[in-house]
């Protein structure tokens, strides 16, 4: 059977690791501190202001693909196929796509015909708006599209890609838990993996997460999750829930 | 002479196969047309795209016309991922397009009401011992990341099967010719013990 994924999401700034909220810098933490044997896969996010693709940012994704032997998505800021193929060769697996769909919808065909729809993953960050709706955030949450997550999923399966990672950037960071009713709305509508992500805070509201949306992954970007310990304290409390997981 | 020529047509990536074997210390070479294949090496054929995409990329460079040569010498063939759906007789994959016919069976989109494409780590289930999997358990974990697979076969030749909806086979081996739909290079220790074991034992 399938196991539940259990991915890490690491956020770099112009090569240095960043925690979510505020997205202050953290020194204390690098790459090198991230335990790469419990993992399911690895997330790696670019969120440097920059026309291309970040130098450092790059030098991070080989590092993390000569060292780990697990899958390795990588995303933040793709524009053009010549970024996608940049990225497989530096020896990423999926590529994400995220902000890009807004002006130029195509690059996610793009990418599926040429590397097959299992290699695009498209994240959509969301925000809840004072009525209760949700709508769609792109650009580092500054653009808000309009788009409900629900279309703008359509608009991403339609067009090839093959995970969706929903997010909803007030809970990012906040360890308060993930938006169930937001990542089950998504879940329940469509027919591909889709991971949760943003307020992973304790092994509880993985759990739910599991229980509650039928998500095939969850994503965690708490930097105190990051040791081999504490992923293995994780995965065997999720086990010990039922939750049918990779030890 | 390298251990292992892996066959590279330009697509894809190749970083996690090479990091792996660096990794087990088993010398590669890289091969983007037919002359750079050597006499006595064995083959890895990765692969990452649209079977169609690919198997007009391998024609182009008269690639597969090369492994059916070296396989016919008994030279010991790995297939990844698309490298092992490419084995066989055809796929449905934006069309129908022919593959290797190493191995007779037939690719086709997964139809099933589980989610598509199947990706995460998924157990391997023995249906005959095979040196490929030397030294690996019986349900071990490795990781999956595909949306078409092997329907018709023949269960002889299969080595594993993984259940995703219904069982099907994740891995196979006819003679000198192995393949595996998972990715070993991405499967921690287990994967790197399924390339070890085509190096040393197949």
């Amino acid at each position: 059977m399938l196991k539940k994924r259990l991915i890490i999401s690491l956020t770099f700034n112009d090569g240095i690791l960043f925690r979510t909220k505020k997205f202050h810098p953290d020194y204390r933490y690098t790459k090198n501190f991230v335990d790469l044997w419990t993992a399911d896969e690895i997330i790696l996010l670019d969120v440097s202001k920059k026309n291309k693709l970040n130098k450092k940012f790059l030098e991070i994704v080989k590092y993390f693909s000569l060292n780990c032997f697990v899958p390795i998505s990588a995303g933040g800021g793709i524009k053009s196929m010549k970024d996608v193929s940049l990225l497989f060769k530096t020896g990423v697996d999926k590529v994400i796509i995220n902000s890009s769909t807004y002006k130029n919808p195509n690059l996610v065909k793009k990418i599926s015909k040429s590397y097959g729809s299992q290699a695009v993953i498209h994240s959509i960050d969301c925000k809840k708006k004072p009525d209760g709706n949700y709508t769609v955030m792109v650009n580092n949450g500054r653009i808000d599209t309009n788009y409900s997550p629900t279309d703008w999923a359509n608009i991403a399966t339609e067009n090839g890609c093959g995970e969706l990672l929903i997010n909803n950037i007030d809970n990012d960071g906040s360890l308060l838990g993930y938006d169930l009713d937001l990542i089950f709305s998504i879940t329940n509508k469509f027919d591909c993996p889709v991971l949760g992500l943003g307020g992973a805070g304790n092994w509880e509201h993985i759990y739910q997460l599991f229980k509650i949306t039928n998500v095939s992954g969850a994503c965690t970007q708490n930097i105190y999750h990051f040791t081999n310990e504490s992923l293995k304290s994780a995965k065997s409390y999720l086990k010990n829930k039922q939750i049918l997981i990779r030890e | 002479m390298a251990d292992i020529n892996i066959v590279d047509v330009g697509i894809g990536n190749l970083a996690s196969l090479c990091s792996a074997l660096q990794k087990l210390n088993i010398s590669f070479k890289l091969c983007e047309t037919t002359n750079d294949f050597q006499n006595n090496s064995k083959i890895i054929l990765p692969g990452v795209g649209a079977f169609g995409n690919f198997m007009k990329k391998l024609n182009e460079r008269k690639i597969d016309e090369l492994i059916i040569e070296k396989v016919n010498k008994k030279k010991s063939v790995l297939g990844i991922c698309l490298g092992f759906q490419i084995l066989f007789s055809d796929s449905t994959e934006y069309g129908k397009h022919k593959g290797l016919n190493l191995i007779k069976g037939n690719i086709i989109k997964i139809n099933l009401s589980t989610r598509v494409p199947h990706v995460g780590w998924n157990e391997c289930v023995f249906n005959q011992n095979s040196e490929i999997f030397h030294n690996v358990k019986n349900h071990s974990d490795f990781y999956f990341l595909h949306s078409y697979f092997l329907e018709t076969y023949n269960n002889e030749e299969v080595v594993t099967y993984t259940n995703y909806g219904i069982n099907f086979p994740s891995s196979i081996q006819k003679e000198n010719v192995f393949g595996v739909q998972f990715h070993p290079e991405k499967s921690q220790y287990n994967g790197l013990q399924v390339i070890k074991n085509f190096v040393e034992r197949c």
